[in-house]
């Protein structure tokens, strides 16, 4: 009985320690789990406070980890420079984790110590402490009302942003003072455009893109405070102008005009090369020591004076614009040579010119002469011809004319050639003696303006031209009436010329036979040649005309020196030779000893047989 | 020339920089003297007010950047100014309540308490370069002359309150400026001076409102 009471205590004494041991294990169970589950709260974290309108304002914390049990949170201020601590009156209004504190809790320029409690069963869990002073924390809400519109600024566009700040901010009693910030973009822009407003609440942009859509927002920020967020987006689309077109074009047409501008300055530079490109200039007469002027004043005198003068003997040298140039020198008559040597210096002064070469294209101022020059030329190719002086005249010259075979220097088509003649035979005025003959001795052509024997008259130019031809000494020319019809250019063939050319011979006419030809001897400085004219010359070389007639005929004079033939030819002149000749015109009358009478010879004079020396045109029909 | 044309430019310079310059207030008697309108005093002072809490503001944030970088959280309260004492509206309420004889007053206490300390700062501290105790001298005599226009415009009834000698308040103070370390006296001086200028601002939406208010 013992022993079985024995063993029941002992066995109750090992379930009693076993089931303390498995209590134990229980607990220590128990409390392991409770470490995972169960502890003291995180510490939580004041995240931000803020105030929309420094009247108010609002403190959110961020809870930690609960420990597994239900978590209060209390927020704990005191202010500054005061001990007592103070609860968040309002946990609600702002949301969850908050405090809100109203304006009768909050007080500006003051220093909160704000702290968050943690609290669960096991405990509780402080925060870090914050220090706020309201001034410091303002965020206000975003600008109200943002209104945009599209105004017109002079035909272009704008946008004009309007807003109002926000509700709750007092800005009227000068409590909050807010400035403005907005920004814009294109529709399908990434990037916005920001401006800022300062305190105004009103905006304008420019610069807009005709048919796009523009997004705009706006906020706002108190003097030391936080940016508000950005206002909800207004969009508005700028409708389409036509202001582009319009500028392209004013462009196009800025640039033409411009273009015609400079058009304008190129033709005014080259406006002379263009006249003369559109217009070529007529080629005017031009006769050396022809002056217009002169002649409007109506100095004929003076005028052909000027004509025989100085310009005679061509001191240009003749170029190839001399060529271009259809100048006319006017050759003095041998009366007016003969006048010259009387006269001396007296009368035209400028006569001593004409003494010089009788090449030299002294024909009318009449193109006509050309056409003869031409003509002449043609008729003699090869034909060297050059108004040689006579006799010793050729000393005189300074410079030997130009001998170039085979070259009819008088008849080219422009005179130049001739020129140098006079240049050369200028200074051998006492001496060379030029014989010029007539163009009557020509048979006259329609085309050639020269005059045949004076009974030649015919079909003649009217004009009158003086045509010098000046053929060898050693030549004769014997013209045939028949080459009046037959006239060509060609036709002088039949002139025998020779084609040594010398110093310029003079032919004389010989006489006239009675075929109306006028015989030509050629004349020079030796009389030898003149066995069978009965000329005698001495010392002057002239083919003296005596006159012309009343038909513009001219009248050469048989003997030189001599009485004169009583044949009409010339008249007796010798008394006007030897008294030299006291008539008023210079160029008028026979001054030289023989010359005969001199008639007047217009420029248009006689036609057909008139030959006319271009001096003796304007000299007054002397009495015959 | 080159003389004349310096003068001028340094005249406008000083001109531009101090927006409170030492210029005359006219009455209507005085001849020759340029009027300022009140709206323009106002502008002036509150420019100017307006810099120079800019200006505390900058310094105090420099101060903690570099000088108590590991005091960013902690340490922050404690602060006694000695202007604690004047009895400044801490609300909008309150503000819009005091009178305007009143608001000057406290704004010209304010600066006026402020003037020896900030000297003192300028002089002996090596941190701060910037002598903001001449600010707070131009910001006074403004104020100063603000408040004798407005009184010759009969905007300050109170005779009470009218512009009180200065010197009268400074007779005590809780704390001495002195025992002030660097930091608070620059703390506190940020505090104040966005007071002056809030204050100011107030009192001219009060008195001419129609600008910007």
């Amino acid at each position: 009985m013992d022993r079985i009471i024995a063993t029941a205590e002992a066995l109750w004494r090992m379930m009693r320690r076993i089931a303390e041991i498995l209590l134990l294990l229980h607990w220590f169970n128990l409390l392991s789990v409770e470490g995972t589950r169960y502890s003291l709260p995180g510490k939580p974290t004041l995240t931000r406070c803020r105030s929309p309108e420094k009247e108010t304002f609002t403190c959110w914390w961020e809870p930690s980890f609960d420990g597994g049990l239900s978590t209060t949170y209390a927020l704990y201020y005191c202010k500054e420079n005061s001990d007592t601590v103070h609860e968040c009156p309002d946990y609600h209004t702002a949301g969850v984790n908050s405090c809100f504190f109203n304006k009768n809790n909050t007080s500006i320029w003051v220093n909160y110590n704000i702290t968050v409690v943690a609290t669960n069963a096991l405990g509780s869990t402080f925060s870090d402490p914050v220090e706020i002073d309201v001034v410091y924390i303002v965020m206000p809400h975003p600008p109200e009302n943002v209104g945009v519109t599209v105004l017109e600024d002079k035909g272009w566009p704008f946008l004009r942003l309007s807003w109002e700040p926000p509700h709750k901010v007092d800005t009227r009693s000068g409590w909050i003072t807010l400035i403005y910030e907005l920004r814009v973009k294109l529709e399908e822009e990434t990037e916005w455009e920001m401006h800022l407003a300062g305190q105004q609440k009103m905006f304008n942009i420019f610069s807009l893109r005709s048919g796009g859509t523009y997004l705009v927002q706006v906020r706002c920020k108190p003097d030391h405070g936080f940016w508000s967020e950005w206002s909800s987006t207004t969009s508005i689309k700028v409708p389409d102008y036509f202001q582009r077109e319009r500028s392209v074009w004013v462009m196009i047409m800025v640039s033409s005009a411009f273009i015609f501008l400079i058009i304008t300055w190129l033709i005014h530079i080259n406006s002379h090369s263009l006249k003369h490109y559109i217009l070529p200039p007529v080629p005017g007469p031009k006769i050396k020591g022809f002056d217009k002027q002169f002649m409007k004043d109506g100095k004929s005198e003076g005028f052909f004076c000027d004509l025989v003068s100085i310009h005679f003997p061509a001191t240009t040298t003749p170029n190839d614009e001399d060529l271009l140039v259809e100048y006319l020198e006017v050759c003095v008559p041998e009366e007016q040579e003969l006048k010259m040597e009387d006269k001396g210096e007296d009368g035209c002064p400028k006569s001593e010119s004409s003494t010089s070469d009788c090449d030299s294209g002294r024909g009318s101022c009449d193109s006509q002469t050309l056409l003869i020059d031409k003509c002449f030329k043609r008729v003699a190719p090869g034909l060297d011809i050059e108004c040689s002086q006579t006799g010793t005249g050729a000393n005189e010259i300074q410079d030997s004319p130009d001998v170039s075979s085979g070259r009819v220097k008088t008849w080219p088509s422009v005179y130049s050639p001739l020129s140098q003649h006079p240049v050369d035979l200028m200074h051998s005025l006492d001496k060379s003696k030029q014989h010029c003959l007539s163009d009557t001795l020509f048979p006259s052509d329609s085309s050639c303006p020269y005059h045949s024997h004076p009974d030649h008259s015919t079909n003649d130019n009217p004009d009158s031209t003086y045509w010098k031809f000046c053929f060898n000494n050693k030549q004769r020319l014997l013209l045939r009436p028949q080459m009046e019809t037959q006239w060509q250019p060609h036709a002088y063939s039949e002139v025998n010329i020779s084609a040594t050319v010398r110093s310029s011979d003079y032919v004389e006419a010989h006489n006239i036979s009675d075929e109306n030809t006028v015989v030509l001897h050629s004349v020079s400085s030796s009389h030898d040649d003149r066995e069978g004219t009965g000329y005698k010359y001495q010392g002057e070389d002239y083919s003296h005309v005596q006159r012309v007639g009343s038909d513009n005929v001219l009248m050469l004079q048989r003997g030189l020196m001599k009485e004169p033939v009583d044949t009409g030819f010339c008249k007796n002149q010798q008394a006007n030779r030897a008294a030299g000749t006291s008539d008023t015109s210079p160029i008028t009358r026979n001054q030289k000893p023989t010359v005969c009478n001199e008639t007047t010879l217009s420029v248009n004079g006689p036609a057909a047989n008139g030959y006319v020396d271009t001096a003796t045109m304007f000299i007054k029909p002397t009495q015959d | 020339f080159l003389v004349s044309v310096c003068v001028v430019w340094l005249l406008c310079v000083s001109v531009m920089l101090c927006s409170v310059c030492t210029a005359p207030v006219c009455t209507n008697a005085q001849v020759g003297c340029h009027a300022v309108s009140l709206n323009n005093l106002f502008d002036r002072i509150i420019q100017h007010s307006a810099k120079m809490h800019r200006v505390s503001n900058d310094l105090h944030q420099q101060f903690e950047l570099h000088v108590l970088p590991s005091r960013n959280q902690v340490g922050r309260g404690g602060h006694i100014c000695h202007t604690s004492t004047i009895m400044t509206p801490n609300g909008k309420e309150n503000a819009q309540r005091m009178a305007r004889e009143g608001l000057t007053q406290v704004i010209l206490q304010l600066l006026m308490a402020w003037t020896d300390p900030l000297m003192n700062l300028h002089h002996s501290s090596t941190n701060v370069s910037v002598d903001m105790s001449s600010m707070v001298g131009e910001l006074r005599r403004g104020v100063q002359r603000l408040a004798e226009k407005m009184h010759t415009l009969g905007l300050l009834t109170d005779p009470d309150s009218s512009v009180v000698s200065p010197e009268a308040l400074m007779t005590s103070h809780p704390v001495p400026w002195r025992l002030m370390n660097l930091y608070d006296i620059l703390y506190c001086f940020r505090r104040d001076s966005n007071k002056v200028h809030n204050y100011l601002r107030i009192l001219k939406c009060r008195i001419v409102p129609e600008h910007g208010c």
